[in-house]
């Protein structure tokens, strides 16, 4: 087996691209192996490594005589070399290719990216590609989870939960209490007032049409106030009383 | 038993069929179609969350007169939904509810794929244009490829009478004929299935013949 490499770098990452070639007589499965440190980040579809791919390098099936180019990236400072050959194993030239995969994973090689892109979701509140701390994630998680036996997310796992569950719907309670509570200071203003401050409050807001429907509107906000506010009492009042024996049932699991 | 209920075209009638089927065969129906749910949506934890990881998917069953696994409605969800998570999710129902059917997105991208690999059995869904049967076709070689045996095919929402032995042809499948009925047309929003709403109708006929396609393993 012949092999030939380079590196690049680019930040923190080394980026290794490599030929074989099989200058054999027989169909050979060969092992290129990472010599890097560090786990191998393989080429990838719709988040599945391409065949053959794990984490410390690359199983790949050369027919006689044939070159086969790779490449892969690496959090690591280079090595040299960066790769080797760990096994070339001959192959019987009448056996069928490669072993075929699992058919999620297949369909996701195959077939086209089905996410939405990142520009069509930016600007939603709970945008999931964010970067969140993970330990204010954890807390947040941690309160939501002791919410009681019947709460519909007691078994969610530890780990690897969406920013969406985490801190986003904090962050939309917060803004929608925020927009409520503009209005409400905008009707407390209005309420018994003068019409020095009434003057003040309709230009403050642009003009009356901005105001129309105000009264009507906080009223509207009160009654869904008290609502969620019964609820959440309610709720945090069950999550208190509850005492799920986790650890118990984990030790004996 | 995981049945995949795909179309290739959007608009046939694949929600309203997966659903009326499911309620044939006494299923579940899961609401698979990330980008664009359309079956009614839950309070609770729906399918985006199972797929990003933040929920299990038995917590998502919604009960009704028939049990729906609801699908959110953002693009952040649909985003951060991992199709390798599906097959597991899909399995996890089977097993404890028996009988799954799958509504399926348009199209041929991955979250149209991954369904029909994940599934035993599809059921396609065309309309009786022949332009949708192009989309259909496609799908059908999809699901060839990716181990989704084709047990049947409906042609949805029938007026005048349609060349369903060309669609046979075609489709290398059993036709059956749903004819159009607004019954059909409300069961999903109504949540009311058309063989509970009206089982004596041509329609509610038609669905039950596709449900005895649908093996029981």
């Amino acid at each position: 087996m012949e092999l030939s490499w380079d590196v690049d770098r680019a930040g923190d990452v080394s980026l290794v691209r490599g030929r074989v070639y099989n200058e054999g007589d027989v169909p050979r499965r060969v092992r290129v192996e990472s010599r890097f440190d560090a786990p191998v980040l393989p080429p990838r579809r719709g988040g599945v490594p391409a065949s053959g791919w794990d984490d410390s390098g690359a199983t790949l099936r050369l027919d006689s005589g044939a070159h086969r180019a790779f490449g892969f990236a690496v959090r690591a400072p280079p090595v040299d070399p960066p790769v080797e050959v760990a096994e070339a194993v001959p192959l019987d030239p009448a056996a069928d290719t490669e072993p075929s995969a699992v058919p999620t994973t297949a369909a996701l090689r195959r077939l086209g990216e089905h996410r939405p892109p990142r520009a069509a979701v930016i600007g939603e509140t709970d945008e999931p590609d964010r970067v969140t701390d993970s330990d204010a994630g954890d807390t947040a998680d941690d309160a939501l989870d002791s919410s009681g036996p019947d709460g519909s997310k007691c078994e969610r796992s530890d780990r690897a939960r969406s920013p969406t569950e985490s801190d986003g719907w904090a962050a939309a309670v917060d803004s929608r209490l925020d927009a409520v509570e503009a209005r409400i200071d905008r009707a407390e203003r209005l309420t018994d007032a003068d019409v020095a401050t009434a003057t003040d409050v309709v230009a403050d807001a642009d003009g009356i049409a901005a105001l129309s429907g105000l009264d009507d509107r906080v009223a509207a906000d009160a009654e869904r106030l008290r609502e969620v506010s019964e609820r959440a009492a309610e709720l945090a009042a069950r999550a208190e009383a509850t005492d799920a024996p986790i650890a118990a049932l984990e030790r004996l699991a | 038993m995981i049945l995949a209920v795909a179309g290739g075209k959007g608009g046939v009638g694949k929600t309203t069929l997966a659903y009326n089927v499911a309620a044939a065969c006494d299923a579940v129906v899961v609401d698979a179609d990330l980008g664009m749910a359309d079956l009614p949506a839950g309070r609770g934890p729906d399918l985006h969350d199972v797929l990003a990881g933040a929920a299990a998917p038995l917590e998502t069953l919604r009960a009704g007169p028939v049990d729906i696994v609801p699908c959110g409605r953002t693009l952040a969800g649909a985003r951060a939904a991992d199709l390798r998570r599906l097959e597991a999710a899909v399995t996890a129902i089977e097993r404890a509810r028996g009988t799954v059917v799958v509504d399926c997105p348009a199209g041929r991208r991955s979250d149209a794929g991954v369904p029909l690999a994940v599934a035993d059995a599809c059921l396609l869904v065309v309309s009786p244009r022949a332009f949708a049967l192009a989309d259909a076709i496609r799908t059908r070689e999809l699901a060839r490829e990716l181990d989704a045996g084709l047990v049947g095919c409906a042609v949805n929402r029938v007026t005048a009478s349609p060349p369903t032995e060309a669609i046979a042809d075609a489709l290398g499948a059993p036709v059956s004929v749903v004819p159009a009925d607004p019954r059909v047309g409300r069961s999903v929003t109504g949540e009311r299935p058309v063989v509970d709403a009206a089982p004596d109708s041509a329609a509610a006929d038609a669905v039950r013949d596709l449900a005895r396609r649908v093996p029981a393993e």
